[in-house]
Parts: C-alpha cells; sequence; structure tokens
C-alpha cells in the first residue's frame, strides 16, 4: 500500500483483498461522495418542471433495470430479449396487491418499500425459472428462450382478467412522514427515493462483484468449461444470474409503477426489451458504469431527436414523413455505430478520459 | 368431418408461408451462425418493393414479383456488407445487437415511405371465386402461394444439394477454417446467404402481401413468428423450416379452431407456437431436424 | 487511426445531439394546445391523418384570424401509442401551461384519467372507449362511444332481421379498446334488446381466420360486429369471400355479414380487402367524402389548401381530427365571445353549456355536438355506412341509438 493514499502513484498491493477494494485512492473516494452529494442537492437549487423531472426518474428506473441486464447480458454473458418483462413481473407485482387488496390498501400506501422489495423477489423467482432452461442450453436458444418468456409474458397479461387484460391498473399515491406525496411533490419524492434504491444497489452490484459469486459470473461468460474445471456450476450460476437479473428488473418495475402510479401492458414490451439492450450497449457491456451512462445517453438522443423532428415539421413541411421516421432511424444508427466502432460503449469514451487526465501532459 | 378438413388445408397455407419466412432465417444462421432479428422487416421490404413495382411502375405482378426478389436479393446483400462484414469474428452478442439495431433502421427508412403509416393492398390478379372440393375450400391466392412456396423450397434444396456455390456455402456452415483453407471467400458466402435469404423473404412478403393486405404491423411481426418455427425445426435445417413451419400452422389452426371460444379460451393461437417453443426448448433444443450441438453444461 | 476518426464523428455526431434546436414563437395572444398521438407505430393508419386533420385546421384557424389576433399554438407529439411517453408528453405541455389537451389511444386515456381529474384539464380523446368516462369529468369523446356504435349496429341487426332471434359474434381487438363495448352491448341485451351473443373473438396477428369463421357458421351466427383496426377486419372479410361464406345480402342465412364501428372502417378498409369489403357494414358519426355534403366540401378544401395527398384528404380520420379541432376552437371562441380569460376552467364551462340551443354543427358530422354535466359525448348521432361497389355510401338515415341510456 503506497505511503500516500491520495495519489494513483506509488500503488501496490501485497493482497488480492486490497487489489479488490472499490475505490483505488481517497480522491476517487471523495470524488464519488461529491457527485453522489451533488444529485441529492441539485433539486434544491433547480427546478426543471414535471416533464423533465418525469424524464430523469425515468432514467433513473432505467439504470435499475439495466444493472440487472448488465449482469446477466454483460457479466455473465447470456443474451436475453425478455428484460423487460421481468421489469413487468415487478411492476405486476405491485398490480396484484392492488388488485387484490384495492390500491389504496395500507399496505400499498404506508409500506411500499417492503412492496418494492417483494417485487425485486418476485422478479427473482420468475428470472430463476426462465433462466431453468440454461441447465441445457447455449447463448443463442436461450437468447430464445427469453424471447418466448416475453411472448408469454404479454399473452397473459392481456389475456387474464386479474390484471384487467393489460389495461391500466392504477396504484394510488404513496404515504411518507409528512404525509401524502402530492401531485406537485411526487416526482421530486421519487426521484429522491429511486436515487437511494439505486446508491443502495449499485453497492451491493460493486460488491457482488467483488466477491467469488460475482467472479464466477465472469468466468462462465469467458469460458464455461475452464470453470467448471475450477469447481464451479456453469448452469446453476446462469440460473442465478438470471435471478439476479430478475431481481434488480423487479425492483424497476415496482418503482416504475409508483412513478406512474399505475401498471399496464404497454410499458413492458418486447420494445421495451430492445431498448434496454441499447441502453446497456451503449453504456458498454461488461461495466458497472455503463449501466449509468447508457439509459442517460439513450433518453438524451430520444430527447433531442424530438426537438429535431419538432423542428423539422415546423420548418420543412415536405418533410413530414422525415420527422416521424427519425425516431427509430437515429435509434437504430446508434446501436449499430457503437457496435461497429465503439462495443465496449461509452463507458470505455470515460476510461479513456480519466486516463487521460490522469496522465496528462503525458501521452502514451 | 369438413371441418377438419379445412383446418388442414388452411393450416398447410398458413405453415408454407412461416415456412417461407423461415426459410430465409435459417439461411443466415446456417452460414454465418447469426440470428437475423431484423428479418420481418426485410418480408416487409420485399412486399412494398413488389407492391411499388406493380402499382405506382405499372408492371404485371408477374414479372414485378420476381423483380422485386432480385431487388430485395442485392438489398440484403447490401447489408450484409455495409453492416456485418465489419463484424465477422466479433461476440454473437454484438452481431445480434447489429441485426436489432438494423431492424430499428430499416424501420426508419420504411417510416419515410408511405408504406409505414398507410394501407394498401394489391390489385386482384387471380379469380376471386374460390375453389371448393367437398366442403373444403381455399382461394386462388392462397393456392398460388403455396404453390411458389413449395417452387421456391425445392429450388433451394437442388441449389444447395447440387450446385457448386451451394455446396460451398455447406462448406462454409460445416468448418470455415477449412473451407476457407480450400479456397472458399468465406466473407463472400455470408453475402450470398443474407442475399438469398432477401430473395426467400421478398417472395413470403409479396405472399402474405396479397393474403392479407399491406400493413407495416402486420408483415414485420413475421419476423417474431418465425422463431418457435425456426427453434422446432431446428436453425439450421432447410427440411426443418419447411416442416416445421407446417406443423406450426396445423398447431395454430387447430388450437383456434378447437380451443378457442370453449372454456373461455381466446387467442390461443396466437400463444400456442411459443408455448411449444419452451417445451422444445427444455426437452429437445436441437429441434426436430438440427444438428446435435447443444452443451449439456 | 481509422478508428479514430470514426470516434472523433461519433463525439461530434453527439454533440450536435446536444445542440438546442430552438421552436419559433409566435406573435400576440397565444393559446396553447397539445396532443399526444401514435402518428408512427401501431394504429399509426388511423393516427396519421388524425394528426394532419388537426394540425392543417389549427393552422387554417390562425391563417385566417378566425379568433382574431390571438393564435392557437398546438404542440403535436408522437407517443408511438406508448402510455409512458403520453404520460411524459402530457406533463411537458402541463409545464408549458396548455388550456386544452387532445389525447388518442384508449390506454393512454385511462392510464393517465387520474391526471386530468387532478389537473381539471378538458380532454377530447380520439378514442371513443365509454370506458373513459367512468369516474372522470374533465374526458369528452368527441362523438358515441364504442358501446354506443356497437349497440347501434345490433339494433340494426335485430331490426333488419329475418327468422329467428338473430345470433350475433363479436370481433374484437385484444385490448381495452376492443373490449370496451362488449360489456355494455350485454347490457343493453339485458335490456331488451333482441339479439344473441354467441361468441367473443379476440383475434391476434392472425394469418388466417379460417378456424374462426367456420367455427361461426357452425354455431349459427349470422352477424359479425367488430370493433378493432382495419387490417384485421380485412383479413377477416378476405378469408371469408374465400371461403364463400360472406353474405351478399344483409342477413343473407347461413352466411356473415359483417358490421364494425368506427375505426374498422373507411377507404383503408376498402383499400386493403378489395372487392371482399363489399356489403361490409360500417357506423360512425362522421361525414364522408364519397357523399358529398357541406362538411365533406369544407374537408377537402382544408386539405387542399395545406397540399394533403387525396388518401390524407378522404380520410374520416382526418375529418376525425379537424373535428376535434374544430371543437377546442368553438369553445375558445365562444369562451373569448362571453369576455371571459381563455383558461382551462373557462373553456371546461364552455365544453358544459355546449347543449340545447349552444349545440355546435361542425359540418364534419351527421349532428350536432352537444355537452353537458351528464352527456360527455359529444355527437349523439351515428351514421350507417355500407360498401357498395367499392366505395362506402350511406345506408339509411342518421339514427340515435335507442338502447345506450338503458
Amino acid at each position: 500500500m503506497a505511503s500516500n493514499r491520495w495519489l494513483a502513484t506509488g500503488n501496490y498491493f501485497t493482497s488480492y483483498k486490497e487489489e479488490q477494494r472499490i475505490f483505488f485512492t481517497s480522491l476517487d473516494r471523495t470524488a464519488m461522495c461529491l457527485f453522489i452529494i451533488v444529485l441529492f442537492a441539485w433539486p434544491l437549487f433547480f427546478s426543471v418542471g414535471n416533464k423533465y423531472m418525469l424524464v430523469i426518474d425515468n432514467i433513473l428506473v432505467a439504470i435499475i433495470a439495466v444493472m440487472g441486464l448488465n449482469l446477466v447480458t454483460g457479466f455473465a454473458g447470456l443474451i436475453s430479449i425478455g428484460h423487460a418483462a421481468f421489469v413487468g413481473v415487478g411492476a405486476y407485482t405491485v398490480a396484484s396487491l392492488a388488485r387484490t387488496l384495492g390500491d389504496g390498501h395500507i399496505i400499498l400506501t404506508h409500506c411500499w418499500p417492503l412492496v418494492i422489495i417483494l417485487s425485486g423477489f418476485m422478479g427473482a423467482a420468475f428470472g430463476a425459472i426462465v433462466g431453468l432452461p440454461a441447465l441445457r442450453l447455449k447463448h443463442l436458444y436461450l437468447a430464445i428462450a427469453t424471447l418466448s418468456f416475453q411472448m408469454i409474458f404479454q399473452w397473459i397479461i392481456n389475456f387474464m382478467d386479474f390484471f384487467n387484460q393489460g389495461q391500466t391498473i392504477s396504484v394510488s399515491r404513496v404515504i411518507w412522514v409528512t404525509g401524502k406525496v402530492a401531485r406537485k411533490e411526487h416526482y421530486l419524492f421519487w426521484y429522491y427515493a429511486i436515487l437511494v434504491t439505486i446508491v443502495i444497489l449499485a453497492f451491493a452490484v460493486r460488491n457482488i462483484l467483488r466477491t467469488k459469486y460475482g467472479r464466477c459470473l465472469v468466468a462462465v461468460r469467458d469460458n464455461d468449461r475452464a470453470a467448471d474445471a475450477m469447481g464451479m456450476h456453469p448452469g446453476f450460476t446462469k440460473v442465478y444470474a438470471f435471478a439476479l437479473a430478475g431481481f434488480l428488473a423487479g425492483i424497476a418495475g415496482a418503482l416504475h409503477a409508483y412513478l406512474y402510479r399505475g401498471v399496464g401492458i404497454e410499458s413492458f414490451t418486447l420494445h421495451h426489451s430492445i431498448n434496454y439492450l441499447a441502453m446497456a450497449i451503449v453504456g458498454g457491456l461488461g461495466t458497472l458504469s455503463g449501466c449509468f451512462m447508457g439509459p442517460v445517453a439513450i433518453k438524451i438522443l430520444d430527447l433531442q431527436v424530438e426537438r429535431l423532428s419538432e423542428w423539422a415539421s415546423e420548418h420543412l413541411t415536405f418533410a413530414a414523413n422525415l420527422a416521424t421516421a427519425l425516431k427509430p432511424l437515429s435509434f437504430g444508427l446508434i446501436i449499430v455505430l457503437f457496435l461497429m466502432f465503439e462495443p465496449r460503449g461509452i463507458a470505455n469514451w470515460w476510461r479513456i478520459a480519466k486516463s487521460y487526465v490522469k496522465l496528462w501532459p503525458f501521452r502514451y | 368431418m369438413s371441418y377438419f378438413f379445412q383446418l388442414v388445408v388452411s393450416g398447410v397455407v398458413v405453415g408454407s408461408i412461416y415456412a417461407l419466412s423461415a426459410l430465409g432465417f435459417v439461411l443466415i444462421y446456417k452460414s454465418s451462425r447469426v440470428l437475423n432479428i431484423a428479418h420481418g422487416q426485410i418480408i416487409a421490404a420485399g412486399a412494398f418493393i413488389t407492391y411499388a413495382l406493380t402499382v405506382w411502375a405499372g408492371i404485371p405482378i408477374y414479372i414485378s414479383f420476381p423483380m422485386s426478389m432480385i431487388i430485395t436479393f442485392f438489398l440484403a446483400m447490401s447489408v450484409e456488407r455495409i453492416f456485418l462484414r465489419r463484424l465477422i469474428g466479433e461476440p454473437i452478442i454484438s452481431v445480434i445487437m447489429v441485426t436489432i439495431g438494423l431492424m430499428s433502421i430499416l424501420d426508419g427508412l420504411i417510416y419515410l415511405t408511405p408504406f409505414g403509416t398507410e394501407n394498401f393492398s394489391f390489385p386482384p390478379f387471380l379469380p376471386t371465386t374460390p375453389i371448393s372440393l367437398g366442403g373444403v375450400s381455399i382461394s386462388w391466392t392462397q393456392l398460388v402461394g403455396v404453390g411458389v412456396t413449395f417452387t421456391m423450397i425445392a429450388a433451394f434444396s437442388w441449389f444447395f444439394k447440387k450446385s457448386t456455390v451451394g455446396i460451398s456455402m455447406r462448406a462454409v456452415s460445416d468448418d470455415q477454417l477449412a473451407s476457407m483453407s480450400i479456397g472458399i471467400s468465406v466473407p463472400k458466402v455470408f453475402g450470398l446467404a443474407w442475399a438469398m435469404a432477401g430473395l426467400s423473404a421478398a417472395a413470403a412478403g409479396g405472399i402474405i402481401g396479397n393474403i392479407t393486405g399491406l400493413n407495416f404491423d402486420t408483415l414485420h411481426a413475421f419476423g417474431i413468428v418465425v422463431f418457435p418455427v425456426v427453434i422446432l425445426g431446428g436453425l439450421d435445417s432447410i427440411l426443418g423450416a419447411v416442416v416445421a413451419g407446417i406443423i406450426m400452422g396445423l398447431i395454430q389452426q387447430f388450437a383456434s379452431g378447437y380451443l378457442d371460444g370453449n372454456w373461455g379460451l381466446n387467442g390461443t393461437g396466437e400463444i400456442m407456437p411459443y408455448v411449444i417453443l419452451l417445451v422444445i426448448l427444455l426437452f429437445k433444443p436441437h429441434g426436430l431436424f438440427g444438428i446435435h450441438e447443444i452443451e449439456r453444461v | 487511426m481509422k478508428k479514430n476518426n470514426m470516434t472523433t464523428c461519433m463525439f461530434l455526431l453527439v454533440a450536435v445531439f446536444m445542440l438546442n434546436f430552438p421552436v419559433q414563437a409566435h406573435a400576440g395572444e397565444v393559446y396553447k394546445l397539445g396532443l399526444s398521438m401514435a402518428i408512427t407505430g401501431p394504429t399509426s393508419d388511423a393516427g396519421n391523418p388524425y394528426s394532419k386533420g388537426v394540425a392543417d385546421y389549427f393552422s387554417f384557424v390562425n391563417d385566417t384570424k378566425i379568433l382574431g389576433d390571438d393564435t392557437i399554438d398546438c404542440t403535436i407529439r408522437d407517443d408511438q401509442y406508448k402510455t409512458d411517453v403520453t404520460k411524459q408528453n402530457f406533463e411537458d405541455f402541463l409545464d408549458q401551461g396548455i388550456v386544452f389537451y387532445l389525447n388518442y389511444s384508449t390506454g393512454s386515456t385511462l392510464a393517465l384519467k387520474k391526471d386530468f381529474e387532478e389537473e381539471k384539464m378538458p380532454v377530447i380523446p380520439a378514442s371513443f372507449h365509454a370506458g373513459n368516462l367512468v369516474d372522470s369529468n374533465y374526458i369528452f369523446l368527441p362523438i358515441a362511444s364504442y358501446s354506443a356504435q356497437a349497440i347501434g349496429l345490433a339494433e340494426y341487426v335485430a331490426k333488419n332481421n329475418t327468422g329467428p332471434k338473430p345470433k350475433v359474434a363479436m370481433f374484437v381487438h385484444p385490448s381495452a379498446f376492443g373490449r370496451g363495448p362488449v360489456e355494455d352491448l350485454e347490457k343493453a341485451i339485458a335490456a331488451g334488446l333482441d339479439v344473441e351473443i354467441v361468441e367473443v373473438v379476440e383475434h391476434g396477428k392472425n394469418l388466417d381466420n379460417t378456424a374462426m369463421l367456420k367455427r361461426l357458421i357452425s354455431k349459427n351466427v349470422r352477424y359479425v360486429i367488430s370493433q378493432t383496426v382495419q387490417s384485421p377486419v380485412a383479413t377477416m372479410l378476405k378469408d371469408a369471400s374465400s371461403l364463400g361464406l360472406a353474405a351478399s345480402t344483409f342477413g343473407e342465412e347461413g352466411k356473415l355479414t359483417f358490421l364494425g364501428c368506427h375505426y374498422t372502417g373507411g377507404n383503408d378498409l376498402v383499400a386493403l380487402a378489395g372487392p371482399a369489403s363489399e356489403n361490409y357494414y360500417w357506423t360512425t358519426s362522421y361525414t364522408i367524402t364519397n357523399e358529398p355534403s357541406a362538411g365533406t366540401t369544407a374537408q377537402l378544401e382544408l386539405a387542399k389548401k395545406y397540399n394533403r395527398d387525396e388518401k390524407a384528404a378522404n380520410s374520416h380520420n382526418y375529418a376525425n381530427g379537424m373535428m376535434v379541432a374544430q371543437v377546442a376552437t368553438e369553445v375558445i371562441k365562444r369562451a373569448k365571445a362571453k369576455g371571459k380569460k381563455v383558461t382551462q376552467e373557462s373553456l371546461y364551462e364552455e365544453m358544459l353549456a355546449m347543449n340545447g340551443d349552444n349545440a355546435f354543427s361542425p359540418g364534419t358530422t351527421v349532428g350536432p355536438v352537444t355537452y353537458s354535466k351528464t352527456d360527455h359525448a359529444g355527437v349523439d348521432t351515428l351514421q350507417l355506412y355500407v360498401v357498395t361497389g367499392g366505395a362506402f355510401k350511406s345506408a339509411g338515415t342518421p339514427f340515435i341509438p335507442e338502447f345506450t341510456k338503458k
């Protein structure tokens, strides 16, 4: 261990345990703390309006979901084309409580943190079930198994009266120490609630990845026979990866349900699964920081394209079709360009930028 | 009993269209091990090109149909050249994701045309009175559709069995390194596989367009419908795609014929393929005719 | 090296997207309206002309100074039929200070119902789902609900059927939008409407409806009432005609007669189904351009003024969008005429006062638009159209379904 823990230079380790620490220097840790403080403090000084607050909340929910997806696809190397269905499982856990107990029941309004955790476990259970074929299947076939889960999920929700056949099931406002969360402060309240959840989950995930349970995911991804030889059970590891992903997705789903105050099937379709995948890829598969950057980047792109197409339809009246085509076109292009030229995602730019700053003014 | 036979007939009709749609998918998988998620969009593009040639350019349909197949042939080939050639050797996740991105791009391109949001229908060129035989009836469009499908499938089978190019494509799917060493250009084979997938997709699109009318939503949904079919048949088997397509068509018809409307069930025809898909994945993952390469890890 | 260039390019690309595209501001008093709808994605075949109708009519209002110097600024956003995006758009519109909101899909209207209540925002959705009005004070349907339409069709069946009690099947979209009228039709039947519902079919993306049609025939069904969008109906009609099951006259024995609500019909259906659409009965409250009237002339002129193609100009959904814009403009005009400030409250009051002598006739509908505290469905009158010779033509005169109130 270096004598000065604030500097990156002269760092050396005498044990593997030390090498696995979250922050290499105290500087890193302070920067992270400051960043988190800024995240908590900025709404006190700026007001961005309900729309952007909703967008931000939405990004945060997506971050949780993408963390789950990244665990299964990025770290364990198993493509999941049904992640929105797992998110849906979480949301529909809340919805079915609302259906059976009545949407203003005390459990839903007062004990909402417990409901959210319960949704996480439901997601985990479904994740494990869908992951079961992993005991026998390899990548491509598994991808198709997740796809079929997505389809069956949509059908069941659409078919069953209990789930209101896919129509919105409303969830009432929650109670906090200050009383009922009113419409005005709704988005701000959930911003903090989701942010706290993210901080907790992100540290949990980071810590899992440091333990043998996290490293075995990577080992199975890189070479499952070698992992087998080292005493891990690749099949169970995969099931467990799916369960972890399902847990995070379930929590994201429950938060989504509370944030939108309702659950409808339209928020959990195949299209959303693809969106989550795109976020994970643009952010950077197999990196934790990518889970944060991907959703932010995709949402900003979305907003900007919406602006651009509004601008286009105002100034170029002949190009009405262009305005509507821009969204899918830019979305597709972003995915393809990233895969072709920067398959490691924005997280890699972040890494490059960091090392550039660290070494400045010297270069490799 | 005529009810039963009617279901069989329409099951075979639907099934053969599934088979033709699945064919292109299998061709790409067989040669390059890529799951092409954008297949539905290529089917839709084929249908729209056929329509544009037939109605806007006024070319008779028996010429415009093969013409659109040729156009889509080159279209798919260039798609492979532009987007996928660079990714040879990249992890399979990336390649699948590229096809997902491709799907979005093609969506965008189609929204640039009137086809994205409007409905069209082919001018009728066949007699509209159905053929009836003992209470079982089939329309001319469907009959011709089945005919075209089986011709195409026969042609493809012949191509892979007998022609040099077809054999070299099989060689590549068998062992890329070995085929490279005997002088087969692997990238060219990949391009050709995509091109032929485009060809069959255009044929499928043209037939579906004639049966249902041109609606983008309906057409691109076929990209997803083929998944259960190809899994049932085995991802890399042409024969499998045909047999599984027809089985799937029959199952769908029987499910909606005998299950729907009883016991409060509805839309079972829609979900049955996916249930079968899960069962197949659990118990016979390589499908009916696929190569046994699944490992029990 | 090449890779580096590409990375730079992508940085630039991202930078471009970070730029702001200024949206032009208008001069004078501006009333902000919002419309969030599916211009692309599912149901865009209806949404696209609808959005054009709305946009054109508001430009017309501004260009011809119907509101004097005041202008209407209606922001139209594409939500691709996704409820989440609709909610986001609605919040954005609220931030911009809209006074009137236009919505589109059934799903999002139901999902946002509570928000409309809390914000006290008058809303006209393009969905005529009767369930929109349950527990809601601020949602106004432009025309009679799907339920009223389905009941109207069933009444027509009951009146014109020969022989025993008519057996009816319903062919509905697998969503709230499709299922809505089923229950209300059952209620009307319980109240004495003389038809029998044998089966309710929820369709999927079927390539072939043979099994379903044969099953219906075996259950002696003679009429199929559909509540969905055009393309599945077109497939069903084609299958029915290829199986020889389509009736050539209304209520032909042993055959099926097809009827449907607003979104199942129109020129697109004829375009999709071709000759198989012959004898398809369709009900809506809008006038159609095949039956020229003052309203359709205005519709065609508007479309011409803003360079819309034939297809959009003749679409009944163009009229649909236009009519909704007409109603919104009318309430603003009335609020102004009374010297009230144009706010969501005053517009809401004007909406509720639109009845009796104050009923509004936009011309694009077959009857007047009336709203009151208890009546939130605009045009109560329906017109039946039938395809004859490859085009929809009027069948009978406009009518009001009797069993809707029971």
